[in-house]
């Protein structure tokens, strides 16, 4: 069943390059069918979770490709699969468009799978082989446009991730000759009396694949591969770009700090301490960069290496709330962001303006995208009653309840954030609303809201924002035992 | 219990079905509607007020601990009071003065959500939900600013939103270090701090007090984030500006008395190098706003400045955290209310009927509308604390309080700053007056023409002045009433 949700994306995705569709709706059809059927699979997978550890294939030793289905795999992996089907439904109408789709929902469909494939890894040799596969199936997508510009980003992303990469695979390396096992246990597997006088030097490992995976998080300074990749089709840029794949470098770094080095080592080092500050550093770099920034697309990336830096934040904290607070980001943020990516795409479909700027007005005419992106607007901002506050409130009472005085730093380092946000974000929405009295309306001329299947996607968003806004607490309460290693 | 919520709800929705409904093609059926809510809305706060008795209303949790808590005290009640008076006034006169702006149903729109939004801070029971509703009144209130979209009106709005939110993030920063070592949210009178948690963490819980304060601080035009209130009130209608900066400034003074009487409590404040630095911060503000104030020629920002002053008065009060002090503090929030819109509809009327926005120009504009300049020269008057108006005794309570107070140093030095600022406050204010009614010699009496606005506009104005003297001349069953808050929190 795991090796089922894995690989029937990535044979969907085969089969909609070989199959001859008649018609493009046939397609479209059979396409979110199969999506669909494996989000179900996926949920039944993680509601009914098997106990046991299933194997694939054994190397020497205890290195294996193995599956399992814990805590972070349910909250990864639920994510994902809640997202895939609403983003494809988007990518239909937006793909329109752009040029051979096949290709383009071939490896889209894929990456589904790859992802998965991260959520329900059981060891961190399985996880390191998604990873690069995962590296692998979306450079293609954000090469798709095929100009100048997009192979120079596809080229600099691939660069970027496989460095990073290797230095977490010397941190694979550490842990398997210092740890017990390679499986992800909570609470961590180095195995103290191998350790014995290595502690810092471990540390150091430690900070060198954190950093490693960072660059799929986007940590400063290896976030410049984020904004360039934007020159991805939007479906891309809010799906990947913003959740699977950015999201997957914030869950490995979860996975290696709370799973295989294990918080009580780390907590307290001067390893905590450098990762805390390059992380507080990220976070405000990020909306920095973001407000100075005009284009629409670029600005939304820029803010998302910031948001990711929210959830790793959470992680360095190292504290079980550390981890709920990290959590509750990593869900929030995935909404609210895909959110006002889908707005930005269905702005540029709609109308082809990619800038900041041109937005003057364009709220009247495009009511329900402009009242869609405010709402996640105010959310990215922290305004209390929607699912950004929640989170950011949570990563908050997690550092203030570690005591640790960097952690305090931290807090403010996510208000300033939080200023700045304001500030990128709510330009947009004023433009859009008060275009200032001596516009002329008539330039906007023809400008309309997009059709269903871009709009469906953005109100359900809507709706879990302020869902989970005003209601919490069952969410939150699964990620403290998800974080307690109940599952 | 649930008048409460209706109070809250009604003008809230009311003001959403305003923005979301088409153009009406008939201006009387915006301004029925309108008044009718307004009307409807001042009935349901009089019902929750008076219905309402001691009880807590907890309508859901945002998570686990952050219940939205709404309950009725006696700050409540002096708070609301005063926003419904204000609001139905500036409303009434809007009739009238927004017949030469354009969008209309906008403004109405996002003026009774913002009624609704104020009436919540009163009645919020804990701070998150005062949290919830301060945010929201940030950016429902931005809309008022930047109305008349000109290109300065939307700097200035902008300007306003991103003072504030870093005013609330400020705020927020605090929020999250009380959740943790108060355990609660909630107000409750005397501070919810215990005292093994102020001696644990009492170096840290005075550093985020000292942010909080500076973050309401932003809202009430406290130095050094003062700058945006002088921009944004001034470019707003007038009626907006009214309330803008009689009420929706006093939103941060709200602020302050439930963060540091019911938050921290004065017990925990008091003698601390926190109270010093806001005394410092409050009295250089007095000043700097009267200054200010004296040497601008726009009647609408020199306004503005005067707020920026006034509201420092009660700040310097609440800093001083005597008996005396706050209750002078709370007198003046009523009265400098109630003045401030006032003043602000005049210079609106005037703007209205003769186009005219600088001090200079306005010779010979008593003779024009004499029933308005009257109302004017007294609530000025009012201001500057000369007896018997509702200004004076707020004074001479917030003089008399830090006099008797016994904190070195700003025992004298705060009377004689705030004596200073009055004497700056006759300076600005009275050339309107006395230009107004003396215009000289060479007055040409020949373009002279009646100019008295229509009723619209005289009545609210006519009402808050009555009501600032009212204050003054019978003050004592009011003050009774504030004693017995102030002794249960000071």
């Amino acid at each position: 069943m795991i090796l089922m949700v894995i690989l029937l994306p990535v044979i969907a995705g085969v089969l909609v390059f070989l199959l001859p569709f008649k018609k493009r709706s046939h397609m479209e059809l059979f396409l979110e069918t199969l999506v669909i059927l494996n989000s179900v699979l996926v949920w039944s997978l993680l509601l009914h979770r098997p106990t046991e550890i299933f194997t694939l294939a054994n190397f020497t030793g205890n290195l294996s490709i193995s599956f399992k289905v814990d805590g972070m795999s349910m909250v990864f992996g639920g994510l994902v699969s809640a997202l895939w089907p609403l983003a494809t439904l988007y990518a239909f109408e937006y793909m329109t468009k752009e040029e051979h789709e096949k290709v383009f929902f071939m490896f889209y469909t894929m990456t589904y799978g790859v992802t998965l494939g991260i959520s329900l890894a059981a060891n961190l040799l399985t996880m390191y082989f998604f990873y690069e596969l995962l590296t692998l199936v979306t450079v293609p997508l954000v090469m798709h446009t095929l100009t100048r510009e997009a192979i120079l980003a596809s080229r600099k992303y691939l660069y970027y991730s496989l460095g990073g990469a290797a230095f977490a695979f010397i941190g694979l390396i550490f842990i398997i000759i210092y740890g017990s096992t390679t499986d992800f246990v909570l609470g961590g597997v180095l195995d103290l009396d191998k350790v014995g006088n290595m502690t810092n030097v471990l540390l150091l490992i430690y900070v060198m694949a954190f950093m490693g995976f960072g660059v799929k998080a986007a940590i400063c300074p290896f976030n410049s591969w984020l904004p360039d990749a934007g020159v991805a089709p939007t479906p891309v840029t809010a799906l990947l770009h913003a959740v699977a794949v950015v999201k997957s470098g914030a869950f490995a770094i979860i996975r290696l700090t709370y799973y295989s080095f294990g918080t009580e080592f780390l907590k307290g080092t001067w390893a905590q301490n450098a990762v805390m500050l390059v992380v507080m550093f990220t976070i405000v770099y990020g909306c920095s960069r973001a407000v100075k920034e005009t284009h629409l697309k670029r600005r939304l990336a820029y803010s998302t290496i910031s948001n990711l830096s929210y959830i790793l934040f959470g992680v360095t904290i190292m504290t079980p709330l550390g981890m709920v607070g990290a959590l509750t980001h990593l869900i929030f943020h995935a909404i609210m962001k895909i959110s006002s990516f889908f707005c930005a795409g269905a702005i540029m479909h709609q109308t082809d303006r990619h800038y900041v700027h041109e937005l003057d007005g364009m709220g009247y005419k495009m009511p329900a995208v402009f009242g869609v992106f405010t709402v996640s607007a105010f959310a990215l901002m922290g305004v209390p009653g929607l699912a950004g506050f929640v989170s950011k409130w949570n990563l908050a009472e997690a550092a203030v309840e570690s005591g640790n005085v960097i952690a305090f730093g931290g807090i403010a380092c996510l208000l300033v954030s939080a200023l700045l946000t304001a500030i990128y974000m709510l330009t947009i929405v004023v433009r859009a609303f008060f275009p200032g009295k001596n516009f002329d309306m008539s330039t906007l001329e023809g400008i309309k809201d997009p059709n269903w299947k871009m709009l469906v996607p953005l109100f359900i968003f809507t709706f879990f924002i302020i869902l989970f806004g005003f209601h919490s607490a069952s969410i939150v309460e699964f990620f403290s035992d998800v974080a307690a290693g109940v599952y | 219990m649930y008048y409460m919520i209706l109070a809250i709800l009604f003008p809230i929705l009311a003001g959403t079905y305003l923005l979301v409904r088409k153009e009406m093609k008939n201006r009387r059926n915006l301004l029925i509607t309108v008044g009718a809510a307004l009307i409807i809305t001042t009935a349901l706060v009089a019902a929750a007020l008076c219905f309402s008795g001691n009880g807590m209303l907890t309508l859901f949790s945002l998570t686990d601990k952050l219940p939205i808590i709404f309950k009725v005290d006696e700050i409540s009640v002096i708070f609301s009071v005063m926003t419904v008076i204000i609001f139905v006034c500036a409303g009434f006169f809007s009739f009238e003065y927004m017949k030469h702006e354009e969008k209309e149903k906008r403004y109405y729109g996002f003026y009774m959500i913002v009624f609704g939004i104020l009436i919540a801070l009163c009645f919020a029971g804990n701070l998150i939900t005062f949290y919830l509703f301060f945010e929201m009144l940030t950016l429902s209130s931005m809309p008022l600013v930047l109305h008349n979209g000109s290109r300065e009106a939307i700097l200035a709005g902008l300007k306003y939103l991103f003072y504030s939110l870093c005013g609330a993030y400020m705020a927020l920063f605090g929020l999250y270090f009380i959740e943790r070592y108060g355990n609660t949210l909630t107000f409750s009178p005397g501070g919810v701090i215990s005292a093994a948690a102020a001696a644990e963490h009492g170096g840290i819980l005075l550093g985020v007090a000292m942010a909080m304060l500076l973050g309401f601080g932003v809202k009430a035009g406290m130095f050094p984030m003062h700058a945006w209130l002088p921009t944004a009130h001034p470019v707003a209608p007038a009626p907006a500006s009214a309330v803008l900066s009689a009420v929706i400034v006093k939103a941060g003074i709200l602020a302050i008395v439930r963060v540091v009487y019911y938050i921290f409590g004065a017990s925990f404040l008091r003698g601390t190098w926190v109270q010093t630095a806001w005394m410092v911060l409050a009295l250089i503000t007095v000043f700097m706003g009267s200054m200010l104030a004296y040497r601008e020629p726009v009647l609408k920002k020199r306004l503005a400045y005067s707020t920026v002053s006034q509201l420092s008065y009660i700040l310097f009060g609440l800093a001083v955290m005597d008996t005396g002090s706050v209750t002078g503090s709370l007198l003046h929030v009523l009265s400098h209310g109630f003045i401030k819109s006032a003043l602000f509809l005049c210079a609106g009327a005037i703007i209205y009927m003769t186009g005219k926005t600088r001090v200079e120009e306005l010779r010979g504009i008593g003779k024009e509308m004499p029933l308005l300049m009257w109302c004017y020269t007294i609530v000025s008057l009012g201001l500057i604390g000369i007896p018997p108006t509702g200004g004076f005794v707020s004074k001479w309570y917030l003089a008399e309080g830090a006099l008797s107070s016994g904190i070195p140093v700003f025992d004298w030095l705060g009377p004689v700053i705030l004596l200073v600022s009055a004497l700056l406050t006759a300076g600005y204010l009275l050339p309107v007056t006395i230009q107004g009614f003396f215009p000289g010699a060479d007055y040409d009496y020949r373009t002279f023409q009646k100019k008295e606005p229509s009723w619209f506009m005289t009545i609210p104005v006519l009402i808050l002045t009555v009501l600032s003297v009212f204050i003054g001349l019978f003050p004592n069953g009011l003050v009774n009433y504030l004693m017995q808050i102030i002794e249960k929190i000071v």
